[in-house]
C-alpha cells in the first residue's frame, strides 16, 4: 500500500464522520421539506413545495422581485420540452433548485430551476380510461410521489427518479383515476379520486407517506343511515359520482380539510337522482385531526346538479376585509360560472357572483335538447383564482361559453363508459374568456377584461401588484391589480391550462408556466394546429414545455 | 282472484304486521309489473286496430302511433303528445318500469325488468320514427318492428331472465306475488294455500285451496307440473324446473339467474355491496358487423379531421384513450362493452370538445374506420347511421382470423 492510498482512505473515512456530524443539522435546515417546511410555506420565497404554494391554496407571494414597474422587462429564461401526449397541468414543485414536473401521461421530470436542464426522467404508460390529465407531484422524505391515469400511487427517489413503491391506491380501477396532485400533511398524502364521470362515487384518501399504506378514506355521497342519504331517490347514491378532482386547502391550526366534490352521476339525467345529491357540487370542512375525518360543515353550490358544474376551482383559504373587518373566509368557484365567498368557519355565504354569463341554469337537458350557459367546461376552471392581500381583491380567470344539452332520459351503465344519461354539450356561439378582479370589500368587480379566449390556466399575485394567468391561445400574460392593464405577454404557441408558478435561483425570481396541446377539452378550431397525416410522417402537431420568465 | 279476495284480505293484515316495509315494497312493484303490461297492451292495441283497419287519411295514423306512443311513455315523459289521449293508465310502460328499478335493492327479477326496458325504448324509438315517415309502408315496417319490440316487453311467463320480459318476471320470481299474500319457504310444500313458494327471490309455486275458481290462478304463471295435496293444489313454475334451486348448491344459483352474468362487487365503506349487471342473452352465431371498405376509408379522413388529435396517428390515444389494438380490445373484453356502447359513444359524445357535430354519415364512417382499425372483416352492407338492438348484443372482441399489420399494436391499417 503506497502512500497516496492511504492518505486518501485516511480523508474517506474523516470526510463520512465528518458528514455524520453535519448530517442532524443540514437534515433540520432542510435536506428535504418538512413539517414546519410545508406549514410556513407562503414566507418561503426560494421554494415551492405545496401545490398551491401553502396550504391556504392561495398562488401568492408577498416578497417579490418582479413588479408593475419592471415585469415589461421580462425574458425567457429557459424553456424544457415535456412529453406531449395530452395537455399539461402542471403545478411544478420546486425545492432547493429542482423543479419537479409531470406530463400527462404521469411521466415524471426533475429540472433545474435555474436552467431547465433535466436532472432525470421518469417514464410511464399507464392505460387512459377517457382522458389524460395530471396535476403535479408532491414531495417529502426524500421522495416525489405521483397518482397516475391507472390509479396507483407511485413514490419516486427524489435524487435519482428512481420507483421506490407503486401501490394500487383506486378502489376501481374500471371507473377511476388520479389526476390531483397528492398533498401531504403531516405523515399522510391526501388523494382525492376522479371517477365522476364513469359510474363511481367519489373520495378522499389518506395514505401513509413512507408506505403508500391507506389510512382512511372519505366518500362524498352517504350511504344507507348517513346523514344527507335521503337526499337521494333509490340507489341512485350507488353511481352518484361526487368526484375529488383538485386541490384543497387545509387550516393546520385547526386540522380542518376544505375540500369541493364535484357533480352528481349520471351527469346529465337528473330523473333518476330525485333530491339534492349531497354532497356533490359542494364545499365539505372536514376536520382531519383525527383517525378518521368528521365533517364540520358542507355548503352545496348546486342542489340536484344536471349540467357537469363542478365546484373545478381548489379552495382559497384566507384573510379579507369584508366591509372595514378582516375575517376568515374561504373562496370557491365552479364550472357553472358562479364565484363563492364563504365563511371558513361555518360555509355561511358572504358573497356570490356570476363570473361568466349564465342562463337556462334551471332547465333539466331534454330529449329535444336546450341551451344553457356556461358549457359544461366553462365557469371557473380547475387550475383556480388567487386573492391578493394588498388590494383585498381576488382574480379569477373564466371561461365564458354557451352549450346544448340533450338527454334521451336514460341512463345506462356500462363498465369503462361514460355514465352520463344525455351527451356532453356541443358548442353554441362564441367560446371567450374573462380575466376579472372581485373587490372582496364589496362583492363588486374591480374590474373585468373580456378575452377573445378561454381562460383556464389558473391565477399567480405577487404583493407587488401583479397577477400571471394564461390563456388557451397559449398567451401568458402579467396585469396590473389595481387597473387590469396588461403589462407584459409572451406568446408560448402552445395551449395553456396549467397555473403559474414562482421561486427564486441564484438570488433571482423566475415565473414558469407549462403549455401542451389543448387536450379532450379546450381544442379550439382557432389555434390551427396543422393537418397531420396517419401515414407515418406523422408528428405530434403540438409540443409540451415547461417555459421559465427571468428579469434581464 | 276474486274467490281469494276475502282470506287475502286477512293474510295482507298478518303480513302487514310482520313485515310492512317489504309487503308495501313488493305490493306497488308488483302492480307497476301489470301496469305496464297494461300499457304495452294498449299501446299494441292502437298500432293493431289501425293496421286492421281501412281509415284513410294521414291524420288516423299519426293519431295512432301518438297514442301508442302516450301509453308507452306516460304522462311525464316529454315524448307525450296532449291532445291525441291516452289509451293506457297515464304512467306509461316506461314510467311503470322505471318505478321499479329506481331503488336500492337489486331482485331477481332486475334483469328481466331493465331487459324489458330498454324494449319499450326501441319500441318507442319505432314508433318515433314511424311519425316521421312519408311513405305507408315505411310506416308499416316501422310499427311492425315496433310490435315484434313490445312482444319482447311482454315477453314468457315460462321464462326466467331478460328473455322472459315482464310475464317472465312474474310468473317465475318474487314480482308475481300480489300484495299482501302469503309468501313462505319455497322448497319445501306449503303448509297452508293460498300461499306463493319463494326461492332465492324466485317463485317455485303457487299453493291454491282446491275449490277455487280457475280466475284465481295468476294470469301470468306458467305451470310446468301440477301437484294435488289433499284440500289444496300445487302449481309449480317454470323457475321449479331448475333443481338446483333447492339443491345443496342454492348459494351458487343466485349467481346463475338467468341473464345476470355476474354480480360485481362494489365496495363501499368496506362494505361489499353487488350490484347486477345485465347482459343480453348470447346469441348462437356471432352476427357480422356490417360496414364496407368504402366507409372506412372515408372514415379515415374524419378520423384524422376530428379524432386524431386526441387518440393519435397511431390510434392508442393521446389525451384521450386508445381506440384500437391490443390496449383497447382487452379494455373492451375487461370491461364486457358491446357495439352499442361504442356507437353511443362515438355518436354522442364524440368529439369530446364539440359532441355531436359531426354528420351522421361522417359518423358510421369512423365507426368504419374504427372497426376495419381493429381488424374487423369489411362486408357489402354499410354501417348504419341509426342504432340496432342487435348491436347490444355484439360483444367487443378480437377477431379470431385476424392480421395485423402492426402485431405489436394489434391493430390493422386502413387503406
Amino acid at each position: 500500500m503506497s502512500r497516496s492510498t492511504t492518505g486518501a482512505f485516511v480523508f474517506v473515512i474523516l470526510t463520512v464522520a465528518l458528514s455524520a456530524a453535519v448530517t442532524p443539522r443540514s437534515f433540520a435546515q432542510g435536506a428535504w421539506p418538512m413539517a414546519d417546511t410545508y406549514r410556513n410555506a407562503d414566507a418561503d420565497a426560494a421554494n415551492w413545495v405545496l401545490p398551491a404554494r401553502s396550504y391556504s391554496g392561495n398562488r401568492y407571494v408577498a416578497d417579490a422581485q418582479i413588479t408593475p414597474d419592471n415585469v415589461g422587462t421580462l425574458k425567457k429564461a429557459w424553456s424544457a420540452s415535456i412529453d406531449a401526449r395530452g395537455p399539461l397541468e402542471t403545478s411544478p414543485i420546486v425545492w432547493n433548485g429542482t423543479m419537479y414536473v409531470t406530463s400527462s401521461h404521469n411521466d415524471v421530470y426533475a429540472l433545474d430551476a435555474a436552467t431547465g436542464a433535466q436532472k432525470w426522467h421518469f417514464h410511464d404508460n399507464p392505460h387512459v380510461i377517457a382522458f389524460s390529465a395530471n396535476r403535479g407531484v408532491a414531495l417529502a422524505n426524500g421522495k416525489v410521489y405521483e397518482a397516475t391515469l391507472d390509479g396507483r400511487l407511485i413514490a419516486l427517489d427524489a435524487t435519482t427518479g428512481k420507483p421506490v413503491w407503486n401501490v394500487v391506491a383506486a378502489h376501481d380501477t374500471t371507473n377511476t383515476f388520479y389526476t390531483m396532485q397528492p398533498v401531504p400533511y403531516k405523515n399522510m398524502l391526501l388523494l382525492g379520486a376522479s371517477n365522476g364521470d364513469w359510474g363511481g362515487i367519489g373520495y378522499i384518501s389518506a395514505f401513509d407517506q413512507a408506505t403508500g399504506k391507506r389510512l382512511w378514506d372519505w366518500y362524498t355521497v352517504p350511504g344507507p343511515g348517513e346523514p344527507g342519504h335521503t337526499s337521494w331517490s333509490g340507489d341512485s347514491w350507488k353511481r352518484g359520482g361526487g368526484a375529488i378532482w383538485s386541490g384543497v386547502a387545509i387550516d393546520p391550526a385547526t386540522n380542518t380539510l376544505y375540500v369541493d366534490a364535484g357533480n352528481p352521476q349520471p351527469d346529465f339525467l337528473g330523473t333518476i337522482r330525485k333530491g339534492a345529491n349531497l354532497y356533490t357540487n359542494s364545499m365539505i370542512a372536514l376536520d382531519i385531526g383525527g383517525a378518521k375525518p368528521k365533517m364540520k360543515w358542507y355548503r352545496q353550490f348546486i342542489p340536484h346538479d344536471t349540467h357537469d358544474w363542478d365546484p373545478a376551482m381548489p379552495p382559497v383559504l384566507f384573510t379579507g376585509t369584508v366591509g372595514g373587518t378582516p375575517r376568515k373566509l374561504v373562496a370557491a368557484g365552479d364550472k357553472g360560472g358562479n364565484f363563492f365567498v364563504l365563511d371558513a368557519g361555518t360555509g355561511a355565504v358572504v358573497y356570490h357572483v356570476a363570473v361568466s354569463t349564465q342562463k337556462g341554469q334551471n332547465t333539466e337537458p331534454s330529449r329535444k335538447g336546450n341551451i344553457a350557459c356556461p358549457n359544461t367546461n366553462g365557469g371557473v376552471e380547475f387550475n383556480g383564482s388567487s386573492y391578493l392581500k394588498e388590494t383585498n381583491a381576488f382574480y379569477v380567470p373564466s371561461v365564458d361559453q354557451c352549450g346544448r344539452w340533450t338527454s334521451p332520459g336514460t341512463a345506462t351503465y356500462v363498465s369503462g363508459q361514460f355514465y352520463l344519461g344525455g351527451a356532453f354539450p356541443s358548442i353554441v356561439g362564441p367560446s371567450t374568456g374573462y380575466m376579472q378582479a372581485l373587490d372582496i370589500g364589496t362583492g363588486k368587480f374591480l374590474w373585468r377584461k373580456h378575452l377573445a379566449f378561454p381562460q383556464i390556466g389558473g391565477a399567480l399575485s405577487l404583493g407587488s401588484g401583479v397577477v400571471f394567468t394564461g390563456g388557451v391561445n397559449g398567451d401568458f400574460a402579467a396585469y396590473d391589480a389595481k387597473s387590469g392593464n396588461v403589462l407584459w405577454h409572451y406568446a408560448t404557441g402552445m395551449t395553456i391550462q396549467a397555473p403559474p408558478t414562482t421561486y427564486t435561483a441564484g438570488g433571482k425570481e423566475y415565473v414558469v408556466v407549462a403549455a401542451g396541446p389543448a387536450g379532450v377539452n379546450f381544442a379550439d378550431p382557432r389555434m390551427g394546429q396543422g393537418a397531420p397525416t396517419l401515414e407515418g410522417r406523422y408528428k405530434h402537431p403540438t409540443r409540451a414545455a415547461i417555459t421559465a420568465f427571468v428579469l434581464p | 282472484m276474486r274467490t281469494l279476495a276475502v282470506r287475502t284480505l286477512t293474510f295482507a293484515a298478518l303480513a302487514a304486521l310482520l313485515a310492512p316495509s317489504t309487503a308495501r315494497a313488493a305490493a306497488s312493484d308488483h302492480a307497476d309489473a301489470l301496469g305496464a303490461l297494461g300499457d304495452v297492451r294498449a299501446a299494441v292495441g292502437e298500432i293493431v286496430r289501425i293496421e286492421d283497419g281501412y281509415a284513410v287519411g294521414h291524420a288516423a295514423y299519426v293519431r295512432a302511433a301518438h297514442r301508442a306512443m302516450n301509453a308507452l311513455v306516460g304522462r311525464r315523459d316529454d315524448g307525450y303528445a296532449r291532445g291525441y289521449g291516452d289509451p293506457g293508465d297515464g304512467v306509461g310502460t316506461l314510467g311503470h318500469l322505471d318505478r321499479m328499478l329506481d331503488q336500492r335493492a337489486s331482485f331477481a327479477w332486475t334483469p328481466a325488468i331493465e331487459g324489458a326496458k330498454a324494449n319499450v325504448l326501441a319500441a318507442a324509438e319505432d314508433v318515433q320514427r314511424a311519425l316521421g315517415e312519408r311513405e305507408m309502408e315505411a310506416y308499416q315496417a316501422d310499427l311492425t318492428q315496433a310490435l315484434a319490440n313490445l312482444a319482447l316487453v311482454v315477453g314468457r311467463s315460462s321464462q326466467e331472465g331478460v328473455l322472459g320480459g315482464v310475464s317472465g318476471a312474474l310468473g317465475t320470481t318474487a314480482l308475481g306475488v300480489p300484495p299482501g299474500a302469503t309468501s313462505v319457504a319455497g322448497c319445501v310444500p306449503p303448509a297452508h294455500a293460498p300461499a306463493y313458494g319463494i326461492v332465492a327471490g324466485r317463485l317455485a309455486y303457487v299453493a291454491l285451496p282446491r275449490r277455487v275458481a280457475s280466475d284465481a290462478i295468476p294470469e301470468e304463471l306458467s305451470i310446468s307440473r301440477v301437484v294435488v295435496r289433499g284440500d289444496d293444489v300445487v302449481l309449480y313454475t317454470a323457475a321449479a324446473r331448475n333443481r338446483a334451486l333447492c339443491g345443496t348448491k342454492t348459494a351458487a344459483v343466485a349467481k346463475r339467474v338467468a341473464g345476470v352474468s355476474a354480480l360485481r362487487p362494489v365496495r363501499v365503506r368496506g362494505e361489499v355491496h353487488h350490484t347486477r349487471l345485465v347482459v343480453a342473452a348470447a346469441s348462437a352465431t356471432v352476427p357480422m358487423i356490417p360496414y364496407t371498405a368504402a366507409q372506412a376509408h372515408a372514415g379515415k379522413t374524419v378520423y384524422v379531421k376530428s379524432c386524431l388529435q386526441c387518440h393519435g396517428a397511431d390510434l392508442q390515444g393521446s389525451a384521450g384513450p386508445a381506440v384500437a389494438g391490443k390496449d383497447f380490445l382487452e379494455n373492451a373484453q375487461r370491461n364486457k362493452w358491446h357495439l352499442s356502447d361504442l356507437r353511443t359513444t362515438v355518436f354522442t359524445n364524440m368529439p369530446f370538445s364539440n359532441p355531436g357535430s359531426l354528420k351522421p354519415g361522417e359518423y358510421a364512417d369512423v365507426m368504419a374506420f374504427l372497426l376495419a382499425s381493429n381488424c374487423y372483416p369489411a362486408g357489402s352492407e354499410p354501417f348504419p347511421t341509426a342504432d340496432k338492438p342487435a348491436f347490444a348484443k355484439i360483444a367487443i372482441v378480437p377477431q379470431k382470423n385476424a392480421k395485423p399489420s402492426d402485431a405489436k399494436l394489434g391493430t390493422c391499417t386502413v387503406k
